[in-house]
């Protein structure tokens, strides 16, 4: 990608390049075409005069006797001649054209007047010309003073414009600046950009409005999170202190404590429940900060050894191939965390006794992947499909949880810009795979 | 010790007031932000439990007030609405701890308890559990002058259940208490279990412990009473 400022600098630079080849190209021919125009109403100029001259003291101071019968003169140094001599031709003569003529040994290039006049009853045909080299050499010159004239302007006039160019593009660089890297409307800069250009102005004025939108709605959802959890998780805190009061009472009938027991569980999974939308809701509405740098293979073996001896339980072995380690900077470590732990228990849950499961990581081109692997059940096309769907992916009613963990894993994923993929094949295993992006 | 519950949802207050007493604190209730203030600019309290979500009063204003006017009270903050700002927050003002919306009642006061140890410098004294002894202030378990090698989470739990002798505590509660925050759906009751069964494989390894009871349908309790006299606080 270039920058417009690069652009438009580099066209500017090609069309004056365009226009200096054109000049060089052109320059000599149009010179030359407006010299001998000028050569030439010089010649015909010329020839009125010797016509007048003619009509005025008649032929004979050039042409005196019968015997002579032509008349020649050239200045010194032969730039210029003319001559009149008796001619038998019949047509009329005028015409303008270059010549070679010798003149004393000397062969030189004119631009020649050809001209027929009648005299007395006798035609006469006059010739004026004018030596060619002396206009070629000024020719040159011309083209050598406007060339460089033209060059400097064009010069100039390029470094104006880039110069011009940078100080008209200056607020739009500021407004891609304010963009670059942005992932966070709140953490847009709202001071205006200073510019006289309205486009810019109003480029820049949108884009604050919009932020500022985006930022009121993130703010409007935090407020109702933060209600909705207020209100739903009173409640369940009232009920549960009550419970809890009743089973921590003497003499209290086994049959009547583990009904209390039971609907402390119930109780307890309506607000995990509860938990989860709202922590769904809250890295939804970015309210986690993304500040954390830390070694992704260290937090992955933290979570094995969180769950190994779950799966130990179950019979289950977790394999840990674990080679290059990779740091994450701008992320939540807790998030990460959670991540993971929600994966590979999910994992550990759909892997029968006996089965074992495989968490790898490894760095592929730029970057770094982790799968987390099972041999377990595996799952049908239609229920890969609504893995990380809430409430739906729960494969069978037993489990404890509210089926809502991978859902919760694939929105930490995204918040983080992490590719989630997952390949499953029936009764063979599932694979879940994780491709984190580079850090910027 | 004195503590002072301010919480605007009366039936909640009550249940904590209920829960406290029976474990002999002194309890008095503030309903709202004024009267709560009133009472801490009055009383002296070792603690107040403070609710965030005040109708009428920020909550974080009553820590700023107490601190203000050289309260001794020790500020553990309750709150629903769980922002994390809001726990950032009341811990930078002073508060001593932090409890989200809904908690178990053992939690709070094994909170309570955390804060007087530190506070009061009690209760770091080692704790005899049959042939086992506890050295809190060491987080280390000794069995004939040899150390029990129990992971984290095994230490964690046998101290949570120590700590809170003879009291059946659920699996949801020492499950809540160890991993903390729930901040995935990872709960799983089997968990507890598990680490139980390990806990007790290590025990047994080194001398039986009949203390570490199951208390069927409900968790699991450590039973003081079949202790020698050295109780725990």
């Amino acid at each position: 990608m270039i920058r417009l400022k690069t652009r438009l600098a580099l066209f500017n630079l090609l069309s004056k390049l365009a226009v200096t080849l054109l000049l060089i190209v052109f320059l000599p021919w149009v010179i030359e075409r407006i010299n001998l125009r000028h050569v030439d109403n010089d010649l015909v100029q010329k020839r009125e005069q010797v016509i007048s001259l003619i009509r005025r003291i008649g032929i004979y101071p050039f042409i005196s006797s019968d015997t002579t019968i032509a008349f020649g003169s050239y200045n010194i140094l032969k730039e210029e001649f003319i001559s009149l001599e008796r001619t038998i031709l019949n047509e009329e003569l005028n015409d303008i054209e270059v010549s070679d003529r010798m003149i004393e040994d000397e062969e030189i290039n004119y631009r020649v007047l050809n001209y027929t006049i009648m005299v007395d009853g006798q035609k006469y045909l006059l010739e004026i010309g004018r030596s060619l080299k002396s206009i070629q050499s000024s020719e040159k010159n011309i083209y050598r003073v406007i060339l460089v004239f033209l060059i400097l302007v064009i010069l100039i006039t390029f470094i104006i414009d880039l110069q011009y160019n940078r100080f008209l593009l200056r607020p739009l660089g500021k407004i891609t600046d304010k963009l670059k890297g942005i992932s966070d409307p709140l953490s847009f800069d709202r001071t205006p950009v200073k510019t006289t250009t309205s486009d810019f102005y109003i480029l820049d004025n949108a884009l604050t409005e919009l932020m500022r939108n985006i930022g009121e709605l993130f703010e409007k959802e935090k407020e109702i999170t933060d209600n909705v959890s207020h209100e739903l998780l009173t409640p369940v805190s009232v009920l549960r202190s009550k419970l809890e009061n009743l089973l921590i009472r003497d003499n209290l009938d086994q049959d009547i404590s583990g009904k209390i027991e039971e609907s402390l569980k119930t109780l307890y999974r309506l607000q995990s429940l509860v938990n989860s939308l709202l922590f769904i809701a809250r890295i939804e509405s970015r309210q986690y900060l993304m500040e954390d740098t830390f070694n992704l293979n260290e937090i992955l073996k933290e979570v094995v050894g969180e769950i190994k001896p779950i799966a130990e339980d179950k019979g289950v072995i977790i394999n840990e191939e674990m080679d290059q380690d990779y740091q994450l900077k701008a992320a939540n470590k807790s998030l990460i965390f959670s991540m993971f732990s929600n994966v590979i228990n999910n994992a550990v849950k759909n892997t029968s006794p006996g089965g074992d499961m495989t968490v790898k990581s490894y760095i592929s081109g730029h970057y770094f992947n982790v799968t987390i692997s099972d041999n377990g059940r595996g799952m049908s096309k239609e229920q890969i499909d609504k893995l990380f769907s809430r409430f739906k992916a729960k494969v069978s009613s037993q489990e404890d949880g509210t089926g809502i963990g991978l859902a919760i894993a694939k929105t930490i994923a995204d918040f983080h810009k992490i590719v989630v993929s997952v390949t499953s094949e029936k009764e063979k295993g599932t694979s879940f795979s994780f491709i984190f992006p580079e850090n910027s | 010790m004195n503590v002072l519950i301010v919480e605007d949802e009366i039936s909640l207050a009550n249940e904590i007031a209920l829960f406290l007493k029976s474990e002999n604190f002194l309890c008095d209730l503030a309903h709202n932000g004024r009267e709560a203030s009133e009472k801490i600019a009055v009383n002296l309290y070792d603690f107040v439990l403070l609710d965030l979500g005040l109708p009428d009063y920020n909550g974080l204003d009553l820590i700023r007030e107490a601190k203000g006017a050289d309260s001794d009270a020790s500020f553990i903050v309750i709150t629903a609405r769980g922002a994390v700002e809001d726990k950032v927050k009341g811990l930078d003002l002073g508060a001593d701890d932090y409890l989200a919306k809904p908690f178990a009642l053992i939690e709070l006061l094994s909170r309570i308890n955390a804060v007087a140890r530190r506070k009061f410098n009690i209760g770091n004294q080692d704790i005899k559990l049959g042939d086992f002894v506890m050295q809190v202030q060491y987080r280390k378990l000794i069995c004939n002058e040899e150390e029990v090698d129990l992971t984290k989470k095994e230490y964690d739990l046998l101290q949570y259940l120590v700590l809170n002798h003879d009291k059946v505590l659920t699996r949801q509660q020492l499950y809540e208490h160890i991993w903390g925050n729930i901040l995935d759906d990872q709960y799983d009751s089997n968990f507890i279990d598990v680490h139980i069964k390990n806990l007790r494989k290590k025990l047994n390894y080194y001398a039986p412990s009949p203390w570490l009871e199951t208390v069927r349908g409900v968790g699991y309790r450590v039973a003081v009473n079949a202790l020698s006299n050295n109780t725990p606080e």
